[in-house]
């Protein structure tokens, strides 16, 4: 009897040990396949999205989450090869330089540029990097400018990844479309109304990348894109232009917000915001009028000049400027242009097989109701929707991966491939400090 | 663009705290464990304070017994469209229970007092699933302390009753999506102990040494938590809005009707089955009540809609020699959980048993009983109405136990 006693804790022991690496319950998974699609040599072909700019710069944390990178790393369960991206180093880690959250105070965002570690290598030029790539993404890209061989030479992301020989005499075209490629992703069209958007719908003269493309030039220059990337019926996936609405750029400095901000500050009793539209008259601004993001750091609302002693934006003798607001009927003429660039998009994709990301549809739906992606509310707010970055135009880490995620089931509805998805939850919003 | 009025946009989806059906895991006596739970007319001896109470004045001398059980939780989930597999960690809960008997031998009452613990668990996701923003871990335990008379009415017929006090401790954390500057989200702790009552009834009648019957009651039993710790670790540019505070909540424990038969099929095996009711349907949501609110930290109403559940439980007991009893049983648990409310804490189904388990006499005073019982939580595809998440869940429940019992 005491030798049972004292060995019971032995028997619990061995038995316990026994179950633990014993027992553990599996559960069957999805049969990964790549469907009629060959994923070996996968290329990104696209805008700062693509190359996974964020909080206003291209660094290197961003470049590592970009959405088509973690396509890539879920195509290496179904054939997918090297994915490579044009990666700043370790001691560039910062690129181009990017905003960062400093403090929160009275529950505004006080902002600040990263100034370290960043990888120019003169002024406006940052340092080269010319091996090969898959990653094409280059910030500032536009559909218009992307058969423009001197645009190298404008555009420093461009710059960057083309050989001394090459800027000023090859096009983004030639560029992406050299790589001998079995698949792509193409997302490009956004900055054809983004640029002029973000200006407030105004075009600087001398500047093509505030200029509103024109459906034709749209429709030819993207025909002839994806003509050249579908050459011996390789495949790809497309994805449609957002609604400006719907990213915080736009919808963060309401009318409201600014009424409520001078009434705070001054304690003046305003009704009405004033604004010069772009056929150049005053109007006393509606809540379909929309204020860029850049406009609530500027300083300039209820400000007086030597020139124009009137209060900024206050009174109808001193709007604020057009480039800070898209009027409403600026935004109905973008709407519009982005409606007939989806619908060339839609019908290209259709004509050649090619999956279609409807990025639009998605990001409405951030915006309004906004979703939960596993806990997480996840919609278009600024900063606090988790979705976009510091700079109100591009996608935080959890952002690109939701994104990849809608790339994803494209593609896998297109082709019969079954590519899994990615674990959105793994990645952040936006970095409190 | 006031960041506070932003802010709402996060709001928190309210902890998974309850004391669900897959936490119940019945590990009382470890005869009954040994047939799966069934054999509430069979055994007549201390452990029917819990699982028949009019049956213990059928007792004629005395006993206290002493038992605990290692429970091992292993459940597995599989995001919806993904390959990767995420297991909890490898954790044992260890119930117990102590029953003791007092009276008179071969009279016509006793008392006796129970404390066992009927829910309990203890699942680790860890903080790099799919769904740690509902759930990183989660350890609990409801503890019953229960004195209970029974009288014998007639020389077949027992009645008996007893007071639950119970003590109810939990220990829950969870992600926040909310980043650092180190890029790592925050996390939420929330810890705290409650405390209900409520009571057991039952009778049992047997024709001679034959046909037996159980009825049992057991109530209610409404816990509720004050002042628990919750913890959040946040951005320090957020903390305002996260205040460590305390809360409140309301956990409330399901009653059960249990009915259970036993009959012999031979000179040396019985047969026993159980048939459990368990109220689940009073647990329709769960609030939980902040002492400090923020715009973010707001008081929290979660639906949980659970259904009434059945379970159904037969075993074999086998007189092996004269000190020596060898057992068998099975069963089939109906799950009170509908698929969008199946939480990751214990993620529920139907789930069937199979347990084994013997008794050896190693002399008159002495008794000692082991059990092995095996759980499967059969696989479950769900999307959560919480919080979206959407994937199979698959658990497997091990809980071997021994118990000892001194007789007088």
């Amino acid at each position: 009897m005491k030798r049972i006693f004292k060995n019971i804790p032995l028997y619990i022991g061995i038995l316990s040990t026994l179950l633990a690496f014993s027992c553990k319950p599996e559960i069957e998974g999805i049969p990964t396949t790549a469907g009629e699609a060959d994923f070996s040599k996968y290329i990104a072909v696209g805008n700062s999205l693509t190359a996974g700019f964020a909080d206003g710069g291209l660094y290197l944390e961003g470049q590592q989450v970009a959405f088509p990178n973690l396509i890539s790393e879920q195509l290496r369960q179904v054939g997918g090869g090297n994915f490579r991206s044009p990666f700043f180093s370790e001691n560039e880690r910062n690129g181009s330089g990017y905003l960062h959250l400093k403090d929160l105070v009275n529950g505004q965002p006080v902002m600040e540029n990263v100034t370290d570690h960043l990888a120019y290598r003169q002024e406006g030029k940052l340092t080269k990097y010319t091996d090969d790539i898959e990653n094409l993404g280059v910030p500032g890209m536009r559909l218009d400018l992307s058969t423009q061989d001197w645009f190298g030479g404008l555009n420093m992301y461009f710059e960057r990844l083309l050989p001394d020989s090459d800027v000023g005499s090859k096009t983004y075209v030639q560029f992406a479309t050299e790589k001998n490629h079995t698949f792509f992703s193409f997302w490009l069209g956004n900055n054809d109304v983004l640029g002029y958007a973000m200006n407030g719908a105004v075009t600087n003269p001398g500047d093509p990348t505030t200029v509103l493309t024109q459906t034709a030039t749209f429709e030819q220059v993207y025909r002839d894109f994806i003509g050249a990337l579908t050459t011996n019926e390789r495949k790809g996936v497309v994805a449609t232009i957002p609604d400006v609405t719907a990213i915080p750029f736009f919808t963060t400095v309401t009318r409201e917000a600014l009424i409520a901000a001078v009434k705070a500050e001054s304690g003046q009793d305003i009704q009405d915001i004033y604004i010069e539209t772009g056929a150049g008259t005053a109007k006393a601004a509606s809540d379909n009028d929309l204020f860029v993001l850049p406009f609530a750091s500027a300083g300039l609302l209820g400000s007086t000049s030597a020139e124009n002693p009137l209060p900024y934006g206050l009174h109808p003798d001193h709007p604020v400027e057009s480039k800070y607001v898209l009027d409403s009927d600026e935004v109905t003429t973008i709407q519009a242009r982005v409606k007939a660039f989806n619908g060339i998009i839609e019908e290209v994709a259709k004509e050649e097989g090619l999956a279609l990301a409807n990025a639009h549809a998605y990001l409405n739906r951030v915006k309004n109701p906004g979703i939960v992606y596993n806990g997480v509310a996840v919609n278009a707010s600024f900063i606090t929707g988790n979705a976009f970055s510091l700079d109100g135009v591009h996608l935080t880490p959890i952002g690109n991966a939701l994104i990849a995620n809608l790339f994803i089931e494209a593609i896998n509805k297109q082709y019969g491939s079954r590519i899994p998805k990615v674990d959105a939850s793994k990645y952040r919003g936006v970095k409190f400090p | 663009m006031q960041i506070k009025k932003l802010l709402l946009g996060l709001l928190l989806v309210s902890p998974t705290l309850l004391w669900a059906q897959g936490s119940q895991v019945n590990t009382q006596g470890q005869k009954a464990v040994g047939m799966a739970g069934a054999g509430s007319a069979l055994f007549v001896d201390e452990t029917s304070i819990f699982y028949s109470p009019g049956a213990l004045a059928k007792m004629n001398q005395n006993a206290v017994s002493v038992g605990a059980s290692a429970i091992m939780y292993r459940s597995a989930f599989r995001e919806f469209n993904s390959n990767d597999v995420h297991h909890t960690k490898f954790k044992i809960s260890p119930p117990f229970s102590v029953f003791a008997t007092f009276g008179p031998r071969n009279s016509w009452w006793k008392a006796g007092l129970g404390v066992y613990t009927p829910f309990g668990g203890s699942v680790d996701w860890g903080d790099q699933w799919p769904g740690r923003y509902e759930l990183n871990h989660l350890q609990m335990r409801a503890i019953y302390i229960q004195p209970t008379l029974s009288f014998k009415l007639t020389e077949n017929f027992g009645i008996g009753g007893g007071f639950v006090y119970n003590v109810g401790l939990v220990d829950l954390s969870r992600s926040i999506p909310l980043a650092s500057a180190d890029g790592t989200p925050g996390r939420a702790e929330l810890s705290g102990v409650g405390t209900g009552m409520g009571f057991n009834v039952g009778v049992h009648y047997n024709l001679e040494d034959d046909f037996a019957i159980s009825l049992s009651y057991r109530s209610q039993v409404i816990t509720k938590l004050k002042d628990g710790d919750a913890e959040f670790t946040v951005p320090p540019a957020l903390a305002t809005s996260f205040p460590n505070t305390t809360f409140d909540a309301e956990l409330p424990l399901p009653s059960s009707f249990n009915i259970g038969l036993t009959f012999p099929a031979s000179e040396r095996v019985d047969i026993a089955a159980d048939a459990t009711f368990i109220g689940y349907s009073i647990y329709k949501e769960l609030v939980f009540d902040y002492k400090e609110n923020t715009p973010v930290l707001e008081d929290t109403k979660q639906e949980k809609k659970y259904e009434n559940a059945l379970s159904a439980k037969v075993g074999i007991n086998y007189e092996a020699s004269d000190r020596l009893d060898l057992r068998i049983g099975g069963g089939y648990v109906y799950s009170p959980v509908r698929g969008p409310y199946v939480s990751p804490e214990t993620p529920d189904n139907n789930r069937m048993m199979g347990s084994i388990g013997f008794t050896y006499d190693i002399n008159d005073r002495w008794d000692l009983t082991g059990a092995y019982v095996f759980q499967r939580i059969l696989e479950r595809t769900v999307t959560s109405a919480n919080t979206g998440l959407s994937g199979a869940y698959k658990t497997n429940i091990h809980a071997p136990g021994i118990s000892l019992t001194y007789k007088w």
